[in-house]
């Protein structure tokens, strides 16, 4: 697989993040916070009417675009932060850019820019990842 | 009310009890579907279940998190980052054994009088059947002190 400095990752799209999936994902991870699965809660917080997503699962969709860039098991390590939130209906996209290509031995492997855009061109997620591309 | 910093810095150095996780089929079918991805081929489990495997076979909860760092409620919890590294992909019906803790502690003021916000830093480390260590999972989070 080619890849080099400023290609950009082919991106990922969530086109409808829902309340049901929140309840399900709320329940594997053990995870008691009401702002993933009660509206009152989180409107009695002045967060509006809509649930609000796990972290975690908006690192999923980055971690989705990799996979289908680069293939599963590819991804070596994802670090981010999270400068916004994503809610219950809401669609965003995953995007990525390479900014460095590393050889070690026989692997290459991608440092990229990644992050989680929302329709409004703000941020949910940012950060980078460290993938293996498969050999030519 | 403001835990005293004494108290919540005596918390780096703290150890999980530890154990073991093992992703179920069934657990790895519902997590990657919910993520919106297709299954995964030959048994991979989602990178995403290094939020919870890590945290749940050290032996521990989020719930327990919270509670730990008094926390004063879920809603005054906010994550600063995760730091995911696989050293090799996670994959289904394996006994990943998890060690880990509390590694770092900061506290800083939060800009009302007297509020403060009590930064944790958790690492984790997933280790496969041969010892051998599969993933570590490091993150930070923000307990908000507001009500001074």
């Amino acid at each position: 697989m080619m890849a080099k400095p400023g290609d950009e990752i082919p991106s990922w799209t969530m086109e409808r993040v829902t309340a049901e999936r929140m309840r399900t994902v709320a329940a594997i991870l053990r995870d008691p916070n009401p702002v993933h699965w009660d509206r009152d809660y989180v409107a009695a917080r002045g967060a509006g009417p809509r649930t609000i997503n796990q972290s975690p699962i908006n690192v999923s969709y980055v971690a989705n675009m990799l996979m289908a860039w680069a293939g599963p098991g590819s991804i070596r390590r994802l670090r981010v932060g999270f400068p916004g939130a994503v809610f219950e209906e809401e669609t965003v996209v995953a995007r990525g850019v390479v900014h460095a290509i590393e050889r070690e031995g026989s692997e290459t492997f991608a440092e990229c820019e990644v992050w989680l855009e929302k329709t409004d061109g703000t941020r949910a997620v940012e950060g980078s990842a460290r993938v293996a591309l498969p050999s030519e | 009310m403001v835990p005293p910093e004494a108290a919540i810095a005596a918390l780096v150095g703290h150890a999980f009890p530890g154990g073991t996780y093992r992703i179920a089929h069934w657990e790895n079918f519902l997590l990657t579907e919910a993520t919106g991805s297709a299954p995964l081929p030959e048994g991979l489990a989602h990178p995403a279940h290094l939020f919870h495997v890590p945290i749940a076979g050290a032996g521990t909860t989020i719930a327990e998190l919270f509670e730990l760092a008094q926390a004063g409620s879920d809603s005054s919890v906010t994550i600063d980052y995760y730091d995911w590294e696989y050293f090799a992909p996670l994959r289904e019906d394996v006994a990943y054994t998890a060690r880990g803790g509390i590694t770092e502690h900061a506290r800083r003021p939060a800009g009302e009088a007297g509020a403060v916000v009590d930064s944790l830093t958790y690492r984790i480390e997933l280790f496969d059947e041969a010892g051998t260590r599969a993933a570590r999972a490091s993150f930070r989070w923000h307990f908000w002190r507001l009500e001074a």
